[in-house]
């Protein structure tokens, strides 16, 4: 314990001669708790002056109060500028020493202030917390600030990097700790030889970041290792290069695998049935809809389950639209088998009457949906950033595809939906209730459109426009792999993302969908049926 | 039998649209103003919220007793998210309603639509949206942000504040972004900002999938210098921009996004946490301490029975323009359009910042520009407010614009005056 | 040969609904122009605008007619030849503002100036000139039909395929013209017209030719359309419609039957777009939003398809009803609009012209065969009497 105080003091005096050389007035022994007071009335650069000095106290007990900084949780009472965490209690807030964490009573909201914090102090803040958690004995809290040092680099830190380097022994810690006294170092006056071990091991870091690293040094640094740095940004760059490639096909399938739920609905009800569904779109809306509800239930009622939502929002959406499908094939489009002009228009009619519904509901506004913990953020994969949610939906996509495919070609409804689809008298003579197969194989292209609508929300805007901006890309897709045929809306869909993201760089967004667009319209014309057409006379009826 | 139905058609049609009027036989003791705002189709998302607006604005003015002794009515019609259907409702609205003034138009399209026929038909449209500038009509007032009362200081901030060196300049295709984008490039390089340290990127209305596009912005932003995005991105696309964002791991303290397009009603859609930081540039939040806010927000929530429904700029303006007109109405003792054109100008209201926005000779107003950055809530922390600005019609960013001025004053009353050839009329051949 | 066309359309309801139109086109402007305000009689010049709209509606609506209710072709991207029509004037209108823009240049319209355009793009070229614009009117929307066609009905994408492409044509278009790039001026498209061969659009007079022109055209795209599908060519054209492999067989060549019609209808199209814009102040790439297209296509639903008089008093009913629901009732336009179009699909397959021509047929048939009954079995006129009946 006395060696650690000893051992902060000697930092703090060392870091002060970096940080904070003009602003001495508190000194290294300054009060930590008198320095969270000055905040109160402090401007934003004010404040980042008070973090150096609050860090350079190197006093361990700060750092809940910084992260309460950084969360915006730090409060002033307005009747004596006292600085205090504040923490929701009722309708007041309960004041908590900053320091010492001791309960200083409750207050109403409106008897204090909130200490502002932009982007820049918190960046200040987490360097700061980084330098001061290195040491923390929390394995998982000594790699957080290994990379927070790593993120923002500044000389400031590479003793303190060095000293806790000095007493790793975890292997993983170090190595990130290494990164990030290779960085710290890069700005410092240290010597050359040092400098160029420490280009090296960003060099073998690799990713974007280190390219940024290097080029922020590239103005300031020795001449002598000019060479070395830009070997070291060329060499990441050709391996990325690659990367970018992998990158691109990536996102062509996950934009695919998009495309793909969108249809997969319609691959049904349009390829298999032959019905113009226009409200299919309104399908996908009402699963994304029925997934806010279930989430605003969840919010209201069990907050626990939160990740859970999608789980459960699927069978809900299914059902919901699979009702709303079966009434609608009951009530409108049984009447017009036969005539598939007019069943594009009564669906439209649909459309719109369900999008208005929805409006009259719930508002014109989008709602909110949010991503469970395991739909958010990304994982690196080489040097792939994947995010989580398109991963899932990526594999949901193609798990819903996979049992489609099993209904449709083991089970004996999917038998007796192809009998009809292939021969409805001949099927119909053998005992098969076709009005019942059809109003069920309608119910289940909208239940799959309603759980595309659960995916979809993940990523887009839940508001009534949501079916209208999918129902064109969905229509493209079906009669581009095929009527009729699953698997050509498969390698349509994927295809079809690939080659929207491979446009997309060269040409922009905008011009890469006008052209993919345009390609199908020709592919069309080459091929009228499609990629996968279906061979007979069952397709010129 | 043909001819019965052909006629029948045309007479229906013509009924149709005469009871259309409905307010036309209504006591003849009230004001009439015309709201012109989308309740469906696509803009419907943005445009309900300033027509609820504009009727609790009415309902209040009635409660203090109206104005010059009489009620106001409001007549509300449905242009319908369609272009030619704004010009012809707000014929309808001046021509058969005879409504004393409008309150409209959310997208430049719909106001372009509708200019000739207030032109023509002499009215007063109050225009409550930020838009791209570059106009000046003797018949609208722009409520909203020019420009100059939005970008440029969102740009400063950034720049001074941040540090920030390198530049993605990020818009949906269409004019606003575009014009916004290339004052904002102008001025930018007048800083000393190099080109190749800003980068153009447009994408279609409704885009959702922006897996290329933020993965281009981070590489873009691994230059070693500070970057950051400055979005015009229209309202649709954001929510998939911000997620998208957020999943890539893009922090707000790596590569700040301030937008233009993006208030309290568009955050209400998303989940702001992982957003904490990224800013906004208006003119109003709803998050502004002052009084006058408080009350208008109580109002609000009175007004549509909801405590959970936020406030945004565009409502302010309208509250803005509104106030103005009833001053201006007052003053010159009449609804007739040229008197209030004439003692509208000079009038000043209170804002909601807890200042005074002033209606300037350019039928633009002085407001001041406030940044704000997102916070977990969904809410702005004010992190920047500047004095009043005028708001510029024509920018000085661009070269055929920089020269001319409006003033609708007399004797000048000239929408594009040029200062350097002292004529009326542009930039002349 | 050519007597006989133009005679041939002289068919009694057709002469009378283009009679009516011709009425229409003098009887309104003069009541607009000559009656004095306050008169009974009077129509103001909004409902003269509101009206002439309805008219550019009807006309779009009969063109649809044409392919869709004598060729089967289901356009769902006529909304497109009708914007491009309606471009090519708003492109002379520009033109014609030439220094009074807010920028006073004399050649380049305000959008390409504050976006920095040095000069005229080539395709703008020559739309100075009324002559060369109204060419471009019929020229554009034919070209983009006879490319579009010409690859389509060779390849035989028919059908709901062809509906499909169609719609995709349509959605790119629309995509392509909101970029500020292609030099259309974006999403505000253009707007702020000034005057048409001289004479100030907002004056009450050049309102009152256009509306004018607008019933005349009509009037004459009727007779058109009515000479062509009563001619033999008319004829194989139902033929194609019913049953496109016999006529195939036949050893027409369907393709180009079809290309013919589609080519014409498009122009049709291009018309009404190009007398709408100059009645209505803008055009936008808004007129291409798919939706726009399907809703035609109920206007020619509601009316009756096949039968040329109905498209045009469906354009002008539910016209009508969208101005009167989104003034009075604006919450209930989106119902009113899906309702109508179940219920047409469901109820009124022929639309309200077909089903009053379908039961006055059906009387005649019956009073028709009560006589050959009477004749003893005039087997003949029973068949006939049948065949009308159907």
């Amino acid at each position: 314990m006395t060696l650690r105080s000893l051992f902060y003091a000697f930092l703090t005096c060392l870091i002060l001669s970096f940080a904070a050389p003009s602003f001495g007035q508190s000194g290294a022994g300054g009060d930590p708790k008198s320095l969270f007071d000055q905040l109160a009335k402090a401007d934003f650069n004010e404040a980042e002056k008070l973090i150096g000095q609050i860090a350079a106290t190197g006093d361990p007990r700060v750092v809940p109060a910084l992260q309460a900084f950084v969360d915006g949780d730090l409060y002033f009472r307005k009747s004596d500028n006292l600085v205090f965490i504040a923490k929701a209690a009722g309708s007041n807030l309960e004041l908590i020493d900053p320091l010492t964490g001791a309960s200083a009573g409750e207050a109403p909201k409106n008897s204090v202030t909130k200490v502002r914090v932009n982007n820049n102090l918190r960046r200040v803040i987490r360097s700061a917390m980084g330098g001061l958690t290195l040491l923390s004995p929390d394995r998982a809290v000594r790699l957080q600030a290994a990379d927070a040092v790593l993120r923002s680099p500044s000389p400031e830190n590479l003793e303190l990097v060095e000293a806790a380097l000095a007493k790793e022994t975890d292997g993983e810690v170090k190595a990130r700790m290494e990164e990030a006294r290779a960085v710290s170092l890069l700005s410092s006056d240290r010597s050359v030889g040092e400098k160029r071990a420490a280009i090296e091991t960003i060099g073998n870091l690799g990713g974007r970041d280190a390219i940024g690293i290097l080029r922020s040094v590239s103005g300031s640094i020795d001449e002598s290792l000019k060479p070395d740095l830009d070997h070291a940004i060329s060499s990441i760059e050709s391996e990325l290069q690659l990367w970018d490639m992998v990158q691109n096909v990536w996102y062509g399938l996950s934009l695919g695998s998009v495309l793909l739920l969108a249809a997969i609905g319609l691959a049904i009800t349009f390829g298999v049935m032959g019905i113009i569904n226009m409200a299919h779109g309104e399908m996908v809306m009402l699963g994304a809809y029925s997934t806010f509800v279930v989430q605003e239930a969840i919010r209201s009622n069990a907050p626990g389950l939160f990740d859970w939502s999608l789980a459960i929002a699927l069978p809900v959406a299914f059902l919901v639209t699979g009702a709303v499908g079966f009434v609608i094939e009951r009530g409108v489009i049984r009447f017009l088998y036969g005539r598939p002009l007019e069943t594009l228009l009564a669906t439209w009619g649909v459309s719109l009457i369900l999008q208005q519904t929805i409006r009259s509901i719930f508002g014109p506004t989008n709602q909110e949906v949010g991503n469970p913990s395991w739909m958010s953020g990304s994982f690196a994969l080489g040097g792939l950033t994947i995010t989580w949610n398109r991963m899932w939906i990526v594999v949901f996509s193609l798990s819903i595809f996979v049992a489609l495919l099993v209904v449709m070609k083991k089970s004996a409804y999917g038998l007796n939906m192809r009998a009809v689809t292939q021969n409805r008298r001949m099927a119909s003579s053998m005992g098969i209730k076709t009005p019942w197969v059809d109003a069920l194989t309608f119910a289940l292209g909208s239940g799959i459109a309603g759980i595309a609508g659960v995916a979809l929300s993940q990523i887009d805007n839940v508001s009534p426009n949501l079916g209208q901006s999918y129902i064109i890309d969905s229509f493209m897709v079906v009669v581009f792999g095929g009527v009729g045929n699953l698997w050509g809306t498969l390698v349509g869909a994927l295809s079809l993302g690939v080659l929207n993201k491979f446009l997309e760089p060269s040409v922009g967004a905008v011009l890469g969908k006008i052209l993919v667009l345009v390609l199908i319209i020709l592919f069309i014309q080459k091929r009228p049926r499609g990629l996968f057409a279906l061979k007979g006379r069952a397709v010129e009826a | 039998m043909t001819f019965k139905a052909k006629l029948g058609g045309a007479l229906i049609a013509a009924i149709l649209s005469t009871t259309a009027f409905h307010g036309a036989f209504a006591q003849e003791d009230t004001i009439k103003i015309g709201v012109l705002h989308s309740l469906s189709g696509t803009m419907a998302i943005s445009e309900t919220t300033l027509k609820d607006v504009m009727l609790m604005l009415v309902e209040e003015q009635n409660k203090k007793g109206g104005v010059l002794g009489k009620k106001l009515e409001a007549v509300v019609v449905d242009p319908a998210s369609d272009w030619p259907l704004f010009a012809e409702k707000a014929r309808q609205l001046i021509s058969q309603d005879k409504v004393a003034a409008v309150f409209g138009c959310w997208t430049s399209s719909s106001r372009k639509s509708v200019l000739p026929v207030f032109e023509e038909l002499n009215s007063i449209l109050f225009y409550p949206v930020q838009y791209e500038g570059e106009e000046s009509s003797r018949n609208i007032f722009y409520t909203g942000a020019a420009p100059n009362q939005q970008a440029i200081p969102a740009v400063d901030y950034l720049m001074n504040t941040e540090g920030v060196e390198r530049w993605v300049l990020a818009g949906t295709d269409y004019v606003y972004p575009q014009t916004t984008n290339k004052i904002l490039k102008a001025y930018l390089e007048s800083k000393g900002v190099k080109s190749e340290d800003i980068m153009i990127n447009y994408t279609p209305f409704g885009h959702s999938d922006w897996q290329t596009i933020v993965s281009d912005i981070k590489k873009f932003g691994s230059a070693g210098k500070k970057t950051a995005v400055v979005s015009t991105i229209n309202g649709d696309a954001n929510v998939p921009f911000y997620k998208e964002l957020a999943n890539q791991g893009i922090k707000a303290e790596d590569i700040p996004v301030v937008a233009f397009s993006v208030g309290e009603e568009e955050l209400a859609g998303l989940d702001t946490g992982p957003l904490v930081g990224h800013l906004a540039a208006w003119n109003y939040f709803q998050s502004v301490d002052a009084p006058v806010n408080a009350e208008f927000i109580e109002q609000w929530h009175a007004f549509t029975k909801n405590d959970k429904r936020v406030t945004n700029d565009p409502m302010e303006a309208a509250y803005i323009g509104f106030n103005a007109w009833v001053k201006a109405v007052e003053a010159a003792g009449t609804t007739d359009t040229d008197a209030v054109l004439d003692s509208i100008i000079g009038v000043s209201v209170p804002n909601l910042s807890g200042g005074t926005s002033t209606v300037m000779p350019n039928h633009h107003i002085t407001k001041p520009v406030l940044i704000g950055e997102i916070q977990a809530d969904g809410q702005f922390e004010i992190v920047q407010q500047t004095p009043a600005v005028v708001g510029d019609e024509w920018s000085d960013y661009l070269p055929d614009s920089k020269d001319l001025i409006s003033d609708w004053r007399k004797p000048m009353s000239c929408g594009n005056f040029n200062v350097a050839t002292g004529k009326c009329g542009g930039k002349g051949s | 040969m050519i007597t006989g066309f133009i005679l041939r359309a002289l068919e009694g309801k057709i002469v009378i609904a283009a009679a009516i139109l011709l009425g229409i086109a003098i009887l309104v402007p003069a009541l607009n122009l000559l009656t004095p305000l306050d008169s009974a009689l009077h129509i103001p010049t909004y409902i003269m605008a509101l009206m002439g709209k309805y008219l550019c509606y009807a006309l779009l609506a009969l063109a649809l007619d044409l392919v869709w209710g004598y060729c089967g072709i289901l356009s769902l991207g006529h909304g497109a030849f009708f914007a491009l029509g309606g471009y090519a004037m708003g492109m002379y209108l520009m033109r014609q503002i030439g220094s009074r823009g807010v920028y006073g240049n004399p050649v380049l319209p305000d959008f390409m100036v504050f976006l920095n355009w040095k000069e005229l793009p080539w395709f703008w070229y020559g739309f100075d000139w009324f002559g060369f614009a109204m060419l471009m009117v019929l020229f554009v929307p034919g070209l983009l039909a006879f490319v579009f066609g010409w690859f389509a009905f060779r390849s035989r994408v028919n059908g709901v395929y062809l509906s499909i492409i169609t719609q995709a044509m349509t959605y790119a278009l629309m995509l392509a013209f909101f970029r500020n790039d292609m030099g259309f001026g974006g999403n505000n498209g253009l707007t702020d017209f000034k005057d048409i061969l001289g004479f100030s659009v907002q004056a009450d007079g050049t309102r009152a030719v256009l509306f004018a022109m607008s019933a005349i055209m009509l009037a004459l795209c009727l007779l058109i359309a009515s000479a062509i599908t009563r001619s033999k060519f008319g004829k194989v054209l139902v033929g194609v419609r019913d049953a496109e492999s016999r006529v195939r067989f036949l050893g027409f060549r369907v393709e180009n039957i079809k290309l013919f019609t589609f080519v014409v209808s498009a122009m049709m199209a291009g018309i009404a777009g190009a007398l709408f814009v100059p009645q209505v102040g803008i055009i936008n790439p808004g007129e291409f939003a798919p939706a726009n297209s399907i809703e035609v296509v109920v206007w020619t639903a509601v009316g009756g398809r096949g039968t040329l008089i109905g498209p045009i008093i469906g354009a002008i009913l539910v016209n009508a009803g969208k101005s009167f629901f989104t003034g009075a009732f604006p919450e209930f336009w989106l119902y009113a609009l899906g309702g109508l179009f179940i219920a047409v699909t469901l109820f009124l397959p022929k639309g309200i012209v077909g089903t009053i021509q379908h039961g006055f047929k059906a009387r005649k048939a019956l009073k028709a065969a009560a006589e050959a009954e009477k004749g003893r079995g005039n087997e003949q006129t029973v068949v006939q009497a049948a065949q009308a009946a159907e």
